[in-house]
């Protein structure tokens, strides 16, 4: 059963997100970060792209030119564009206001990867920020997370970056590609880095130094447990959502993917406490990727992309959450 | 933007994820707000996982005019009719798609071509679609032989379709107009 049915069929909600065509060519609306600010407002951080994946699944019969699996950017232009629409959601989780973020020009983005991708939406001692990866920067498309500030209107509804910080991996700084670390909610400006062995990073969000705080010891996961969903607090634990991936490629050398998500959970001094025993999917779907949740009104909203092309929030109810909590509690290791 | 519909067709989809007509429906309904990547994934869904060669025939057809609409991915526009003309060979609408596409692109024998090979699959008996496509009868192949023929040199024969279709019942204003034009340019008004 997928993460929709059984939220749903319990009282949940889906929720789908749109924005105006003539705002977006039509092409991919995808990721959402989902987030409660201090003023009770569910605003989504939504990713749009320029281009439409296209993702063969079942007998992959009907593949693009390149393969079962393709970013169908337009065919004059390589790259593959981002921009963010920051919006806001009633308690209904229909979306009342949206807004382009209005990004600095800070410089030419020289790879092909262009923009603030996967932003995480999150305000911390009152200020708002994206905090996602960009890989512009380097001719080889090396990734680190980002600050970026956030002036919010929130009468106007406008959103401008104001500050730009890029955030270099802790310690020698010399990884590829850093991305998908999890905001902790409640620990500003700290981020659970890895999964399994858990790492918590501090990252100064005025300028670019980071720390490790601690890496703790954990069980061998089933399959590596990367960052996607923020981590929140649920009562007196944290709890989260995380991705893994299957990528392979079919005998013509073609890539392909499979994405799914579990429950990952950690006690209040980040000991890992519990991992979904499965994986779960969100609609079936092999390309899908979670990258916000939050609390609201006891339930939890976790925000995902369908195949790069569609975005939701869906509301699951706590009895749902609390019978995947304690599921996770039973991962043996 | 009103979203109930999708919210209600995706929830009743995610009960049963691989049928052909819930992800078709849920297609539709996001090509109905111009959302057309969100479309393509439900699209491209109802004709993999579906096994009704109809769903997925029209299906890919909906899928070119999505890329054709995004601009700019014209081999995917041609790929994804392609792949309907291998569901169902035998039936034209295909090769009208196919037809207009060359003729966007002015590959006037191409252009010619398909509209012969479609109009020679013109049938009465041919099972109805799902779904509706630009395709709305024979007229259409007709216009697009006519309109490729002149560019081929075929004057004559160019006329005498654009002639004849003139005086088809049932044919739409657009296609009605587009017919009295091309007559005045070739200077064959009557």
């Amino acid at each position: 059963m997928n993460l929709v049915q059984r939220a749903v069929s319990h009282g949940g909600k889906l929720a789908p997100l749109v924005i105006p065509e003539g705002l977006t060519n039509g092409t991919g609306l995808m990721n959402p970060s989902v987030y409660v600010d201090d003023d009770g407002d569910i605003l989504v951080n939504l990713r749009h792209v320029n281009y439409t994946l296209v993702h063969a699944e079942n007998k992959q019969q009907f593949p693009s030119r390149w393969g079962p699996l393709s970013y169908l950017h337009p065919e004059k232009d390589q790259r593959l564009a981002t921009e963010n629409y920051l919006c806001r959601l009633n308690s209904d989780l229909q979306m009342t206001d949206f807004t382009k973020v209005e990004m600095l020009n800070l410089h030419d983005p020289i790879w092909e990867f262009v923009g603030l991708e996967d932003a995480r939406v999150i305000q911390w001692e009152g200020k708002y920020y994206l905090v996602g990866v960009r890989r512009d920067t380097t001719t080889i498309g090396q990734g680190r997370m980002e600050y970026t500030h956030i002036k919010l209107d929130k009468k106007k509804w406008t959103a401008k970056e104001t500050k730009r910080v890029r955030i270099p991996a802790p310690g020698k700084d010399d990884s590829y590609c850093e991305k998908n670390w999890f905001p902790v909610v409640d620990e500003p400006f700290h981020f659970i880095k890895w999964t399994m062995p858990t790492e918590l990073v501090y990252a100064n969000p005025k300028k670019p130094e980071s720390q490790t705080v601690f890496t703790k010891e954990t069980p061998k996961p089933p399959r590596d447990q990367r960052g996607s969903s923020h981590a929140i607090r649920w009562g007196s634990i944290y709890l989260a959502v995380t991705h893994e991936v299957d990528l392979f490629k079919n005998y013509l050398d073609q890539k392909d993917g499979v994405y799914r998500h579990r429950i990952v959970l950690w006690d209040e001094q980040f000991n890992l406490i519990g991992l979904s025993p499965e994986p779960f999917s969100f609609l079936d779907g092999n390309i899908e990727f979670c990258v916000g949740a939050a609390e609201f009104e006891g339930d939890l909203l976790i925000s995902f992309g369908f195949q790069d092309n569609a975005a939701f929030v869906l509301r699951v109810p706590r009895l749902v959450v609390e019978d995947m909590i304690m599921e996770a509690l039973t991962y043996e290791h | 933007m009103n979203t109930d519909n999708i919210e209600k067709l995706v929830v009743e989809l995610s009960n049963d994820p691989f049928n052909e007509s819930l992800n078709f429906k849920v297609a539709e309904e996001y090509l109905s707000l111009n959302q057309t990547a969100s479309a393509v994934s439900f699209y491209l869904r109802t004709a993999e996982y579906g096994t009704t060669r109809e769903y997925a025939y029209v299906s890919l057809l909906k899928m070119a005019k999505c890329f054709e609409t995004q601009n700019d991915r014209v081999h995917t526009v041609s790929n994804c009719i392609f792949q309907a003309v291998t569901v169902l060979p035998e039936r034209p609408e295909a090769y009208f798609y196919l037809a207009q596409f060359y003729e966007r692109q002015r590959q006037w024998q191409e252009c010619y071509s398909m509209a012969c090979i479609g109009l020679n699959a013109v049938k009465d008996s041919h099972p109805v679609l799902p779904g509706t496509t630009d395709y709305l009868g024979e007229y259409c192949l007709e216009f697009e032989k006519a309109v490729a023929g002149w560019w081929l040199g075929r004057r004559e024969e160019s006329i005498v379709i654009f002639k004849k279709l003139e005086r088809t019942p049932h044919i739409t204003e657009e296609y009605l107009a587009s017919i009295k034009r091309n007559l005045e340019q070739i200077g064959a008004t009557v």
